[in-house]
């Protein structure tokens, strides 16, 4: 359908709209206009990513002379596919309607593990020994030598791409990842070079949350986007954590050792190059080889020319991880531009972080006293630091080291390095000699941890001329600003359209005895509550078809529960009914069981999945339809609070951005239990219940923090029930769900919009919708 | 006390909690309390089931398996007095009225106990013989099957003749299926041998259920409470349109045997003992039989009467569905205020008209009520007749 919102004609794939849908372009759009950043909460499927990029699209026709860019950020590979398949959709629709002027190019980028169509590199394991293998075969040194040497494998897809160079172009349209390797396989062309080459020219382009905010990515893929684009985080209610982690670096025991390792490995090389030379010289045949590069690398030092960039220009794969503002434009100190005084530097630096580690004690420092004790015991100054990352990248290029893969742990520590040189504040470090649960094994760890989210998107807002962060779960929308450090035009919350009652949320606040149930840490061993929440799921399990999902408040708690049901036969009455499936720590174990899962509700024998909030599973893994009629929250999912980073992290909100250390926590934990229970509804045809099993989440001050679209669902009587009420409403809600119903909603309640009813509505206003 | 402490709730409470009575009323604008109006929508049922099914070929022929699942959840007591006797119960009511809607047909009755499939009854056009096998022994026990239980009917309905419809309708009270093997190849074999699954849920929605039914073409319905039960299993009794590849026209060999003589001695065929009177003789090979409509067990003959033939005719001429009249036209003020099938006024309380129809031909007009009694029982329109 065709349909104007203000100015912008917008064309939208399908002949209905929700309302909720149109409010949201709408809002969008005013903030597309006000050139300024929004945060918009729309649950899971009502269609907000179709309404987000037909209207960006449709806003881009609408304004010929300035064409802006849309740049979609999704968290996995499996979204950003289901993104372009909508886009793809979407992309037809309008040129059918509008010809081939409405033709786009858009495309999805991804890591070359997800790209590669060279079956000797893909052979590799992991991502990065895809990267490695691939580099073995590109890096241009390889390929220099190859022209001497046939013997040097060579990859023919890149090849043929650079023989292609400026003709190597994406004909307009929507490409996958599968789309793209098809074109490369087809051409001959690498699909991963090509993306990257095409990104510039590209009108979307959807790709991961890294390769904007993590500063080591983000450096050379994102660096030539320009300002008039619209970013969308995507699924983004977990973007400060990931902000955190873009900045964040641990650092263990084994790191050092592989770091010592690489180092052995970088002197070789540096000593075979003289060695070289000295061959050379006696034998006096050639001119300057290897130790000739070491040398011209240092002359180009002293220089001070831009560590970056001088290189052969396709070569680039570590980029700083400091923010591009951060980085000083300045030469590399003396003290380590010959590349052994580099070498020894990074030495002591590695010797002082083992003395480091042997610690006893939990130890929790600032930068700054790091910095300056590092200064007075390893000699290493705070600017020597600084330059780390920078000075490896060029040593390793110099060295043409192209097993990358190896290198990581040395790569680890430079970062580190400049990290700490780097931020004197929204840093700590914390060094803890074992894991606080298991004291008895030391397992020393030394983190470099972020605690101000704003600090990696700040470069994002400043840059793009606006940020749209949206999410099925973005409750309380207040707070985000806050956390990020940003003041958006827009920031709303869209409750979903509904024609039947299709979810069912429940507080369950006291087991069948009435004794109040929670995982509160002073109840949550008690056997009482353990064989409540147990016979919960035993009566649910026979009451509630095909699958049934349970959210624990941590693998600890859950080991614990499993094994206390197991003694007590109540796993045993559960099996009666249901298979049982847990999560476990081990992603191919998880996968699997997930995988068995699906089946046994497929082939109806009916299952359990025992999982963790803020696991794997909680994050990304719909249970849509059969796979999930039930979600049984137990307990609030807080952090760890005793963590240290926990604690560290807490203060600085509290310091920096008066944000007090409850609210935080209670913001973050009911955050993941809606994130947990929305696994269960993905669409408004599916149907499902959500049992939030803790007498906490009756108080209100709790309960509040929920995101609307559950709120509103959440009725009075549904408060405060016990298991045998919640055994009876699940009974009467499964049966009346099982109904056929109709799907336009004739019954009153409109929420499937015609091409008139909006045009009738842009008369009147959209206050008047019905909800 | 004791008995208090042991499941939370005294037995006078329970039949309360239960039953859940007072959520049936409802408050009407003055404040009284009166029980839910529910009959609007099940007109609107009625009339949408109506439109959906008329002028399209039909099965006559059918030969229908009930599976009963008599598991372990058929013992729960949210059906009152539990959902066992309740399925028994509707499940007798239906037999007669398919036996009255669908003479020619057949039935054979299935039941699910610990995990496997018993044959109660097999195919055969006696409804007392089908409901004597299903009163007999009713306990629920162990888990439910539904692979076995459609491997066992997929085994006797290969056997009918191809002109026959071959149906399955299950009545799963559980909400697991414990299967011995991979439930879908047997899905698709039904789905191959042409058989129409339809299964009613007595608690919630089964993904499996919904994917044999959308497979094989049945009907997949989830019962609500013992009338919406009820009426589920009636909604099976006319039947089914045929599928496509029995749609052409099959001329069926069928016997029309005789009465036999008053005092006539003869060897039953179906009992095998003497009996005297009464019964009927094939008349191709002269066994006697005793009920009609059946297959002489000797030849092999259908055997049916004529009027069997006539019950099963109006299937396919159905009358046309009437035409709801609005409220407020002015025909309707000139012509009939009282309905011609009851007779009864049409204008309610406070002068209020009641909603009625009225036929497409004669244009009389009829209440609501006379409106399901024509076209589910009497299969003629009393205005249309009466012009002959």
């Amino acid at each position: 359908m065709i349909f104007k919102i203000e100015d912008v004609t917008v064309y939208f794939p399908y002949d209905n709209i929700y309302p909720e849908q149109y409010e949201y372009m709408v809002e969008l759009k005013r903030a597309l206009d006000a050139k300024g950043h929004c945060l918009l909460e729309m649950p899971t499927g009502t269609g907000k990513t179709i309404a987000l990029l037909s209207l960006i699209t449709s806003y881009r026709l609408s304004r010929p002379d300035s064409p802006i860019k849309l740049v979609y950020c999704t968290r996995t590979v499996h979204e950003m596919e289901k993104t372009l398949g909508e886009l793809k959709l979407l992309h037809d629709y309008q040129v059918r309607h509008l010809g081939t002027q409405a033709k786009i190019l858009a495309l999805g980028l991804s890591s070359r593990k997800n790209l590669c169509v060279n079956t000797k590199v893909l052979a590799a394991e992991n991502r990065d020994s895809v990267d490695a293998a691939c580099r073995k075969r590109t890096a241009s040194w390889v390929r220099a030598l190859s022209t001497e040497n046939p013997n040097v494998e060579l990859c023919d897809f890149f090849e043929n791409y650079e023989k292609a160079a400026e003709n190597a172009l994406l004909p307009p349209g929507v490409y996958t990842l599968e789309d793209l390797r098809a074109f490369g396989k087809n051409r001959g062309w690498c699909p991963y070079f090509l993306a990257r080459h095409m990104i510039q020219f590209a009108n979307v382009i959807v790709y991961s949350y890294q390769y904007l905010l993590d500063p080591k990515v983000a450096g050379f893929i994102s660096k030539e986007l320009q300002k008039e684009s619209v970013v969308v985080f995507d699924e983004a209610h977990n973007i400060d954590n990931v902000c955190i982690e873009a900045l964040s670096v641990s650092v263990r025991r084994v790191t050092l050792e592989g770091a010592n390792r690489n180092l052995n490995k970088i002197r070789q090389e540096i000593d075979s190059s003289y060695y070289i030379i000295e061959i050379v010289q006696l034998v006096g045949r050639f001119k300057a080889t290897d130790a000739g590069r070491l040398r011209a690398e240092y002359n180009r030092l002293v220089e001070g020319l831009a560590l970056r960039g001088d290189l052969s220009g396709g070569d680039q794969w570590l980029a700083n991880p400091a923010l591009p503002h951060d980085i000083l434009k300045e030469a590399v100190p003396g003290n380590i531009r010959r590349a052994e005084h580099f070498v020894h530097v990074l030495r002591r630096l590695l010797q002082y972080l083992g003395v480091r580690l042997d610690t006893e004690n939990v130890e929790k420092e600032s930068p700054v006293s790091f910095v300056s004790s590092l200064n007075s015991q390893a000699g290493i100054e705070q600017k020597t630091l600084k330059f780390c990352y920078d000075r490896l990248q060029s040593l390793m290029l110099t060295l043409e080291i192209t097993d990358t893969d190896e290198f990581l742990p040395i790569q680890t520590v430079c970062d580190f390095a400049t990290l700490v040189g780097t931020y004197a504040r929204g840093f700590s470090i914390i060094i803890e000699p074992y894991d606080e649960r298991m004291p008895h094994i030391p397992d020393p760890i030394l983190q470099l941890s972020c605690h101000d989210a704003s600090l990696a998107i700040k470069p994002v807002f400043d840059r793009f001329q606006s940020v749209v962060i949206t999410s099925g779960t973005l409750s309380p929308i207040d707070l985000y600003p806050r956390l990020l450090n940003f003041t958006p035009v827009v920031s709303r919350s869209f409750k979903m359209s509904m024609t039947r009652d299709c979810i069912c949320p429940m507080v369950l606040t006291r087991g069948s005895d009435q004794l109040p149930v929670s995982t509160k840490f002073d109840m949550r061993s008690d056997p009482g509550v353990v064989r409540n929440y147990g016979k919960l799921l035993v009566e649910m399990v026979s009451i509630v078809p095909d699958g049934v999902v349970c959210f624990f408040v941590s693998y600890s708690y859950m080991d614990g529960i499993i094994a206390t049901w197991n003694e007590t036969g109540i796993l045993k009455e559960i099996m009666q009914q249901k298979l049982v499936f847990i999560e476990t720590q081990d992603v191919v174990e998880t996968t699997l069981a997930l995988d068995n899962y699906r089946r046994a509700c497929d082939c109806g024998r009916g299952a359990v999945f025992f999982s963790v909030a803020r696991g794997k599973v909680a994050e990304g893994i719909d249970f849509d339809r059969h796979y999930g009629r039930l979600v049984v929250m137990y307990g609030v999912p807080f952090q760890y609070t005793l963590s240290k980073i926990l604690r560290a992290r807490l203060e600085y909100l509290h310091d920096t951005f008066q944000i007090k250390e409850g609210d935080f926590l209670t913001f973050d934990a009911l955050r993941q239990a809606a994130q947990c229970v929305g696994r269960v509804i993905r669409s408004k045809a599916d149907y499902g219940m959500m049992i939030f099993a803790d007498k906490r989440y009756s108080r209100h001050d709790k309960r509040s923090k929920l995101p609307g679209w559950i709120l509103s669902h959440l009725r009075d009587a549904h408060l405060n029930l016990s298991t045998d009420m919640a055994i009876h409403i699940a009974r009467e809600f499964l049966r009346k769900m099982a109904q056929p119903y109709d799907k336009a909603g004739t019954m009153g309640r409109k929420t499937l919009l015609t091409q008139e009813d909006l045009e009738k509505m842009a008369e009147t206003g959209v206050q008047d919708m019905a909800y | 006390e004791e008995e208090d402490d042991e499941d939370g709730i005294g037995e006078w409470e329970r039949a309360y909690v239960d039953d859940r009575s007072w959520e049936e009323l409802q408050e009407d604008e003055s404040g009284l309390l009166r029980p839910i109006d529910n009959s609007a929508i099940y007109h609107a049922q009625y009339r949408r089931r109506l439109r959906a099914g008329t002028r399209i070929q039909k099965g006559l022929i059918r030969y229908l398996y009930i599976v009963i699942d008599f598991s372990r959840a058929a013992a729960e007591m949210d059906f009152r007095p539990s959902r066992m006797a309740i399925m028994a119960k509707h499940v007798e009511a239906f037999i007669r009225e398919f036996f009255d809607q669908n003479p020619l047909s057949q039935i054979g009755l299935v039941s699910i106990k610990n995990g496997v499939a018993h044959t109660l009854t097999d195919l055969g056009g006696s409804p007392e013989t089908h409901i004597k096998a299903l009163m007999g022994k009713l306990e629920a026990l162990g888990d439910s099957s539904l692979q076995n239980a459609l491997e066992l009917v997929h085994e006797h309905l290969n056997q009918v003749p191809s002109y026959g419809h071959r149906e399955v309708l299950i009545l799963y009270s559980a909400l697991c299926t414990c299967d011995p093997g991979d439930i879908m190849e047997t899905i698709q074999k039904c789905k191959k041998s042409k058989l129409r699954c339809s299964v009613i849920g007595l608690s919630a929605e089964m993904f499996i259920c919904k994917h044999l039914c959308q497979e094989t073409g049945g009907l997949y319905s989830v019962a609500v409470d013992e009338v919406h039960l009820k009426d589920l299993l009636l909604e099976h009794a006319p039947p089914p349109p045929a599928i496509a590849e029995f749609a052409i026209a099959n001329l069926i060999k069928m016997g029309f045997p005789q009465r036999a003589a008053e005092g006539s001695m003869a060897i039953c065929s179906c009992h095998k003992e003497v009996k005297i009177g009464a019964g009927y003789m094939c008349p191709r090979c002269k066994a006697r039989v005793c009920d009609l409509p059946t297959e002489c067990t000797i030849c092999g003959l259908t055997l049916v009467s004529s009027p069997h033939l006539a019950r099963s005719y109006h299937h396919l001429f159905p009358i046309a569905p009437f035409d709801e009249v609005p409220a407020l036209s002015d025909n309707r003020r000139k012509l009939g205020k009282s309905c011609f099938g009851c007779q009864q006024s049409l204008i309610g309380a406070g002068n209020k008209p009641v909603p009625c129809v009225t036929c497409r031909k004669c244009k009389h007009y009829f209440c609501l009520d006379c409106d399901i009694y024509i076209h589910e029982s009497l299969h003629n329109c009393p205005g249309c007749e009466s012009i002959h």
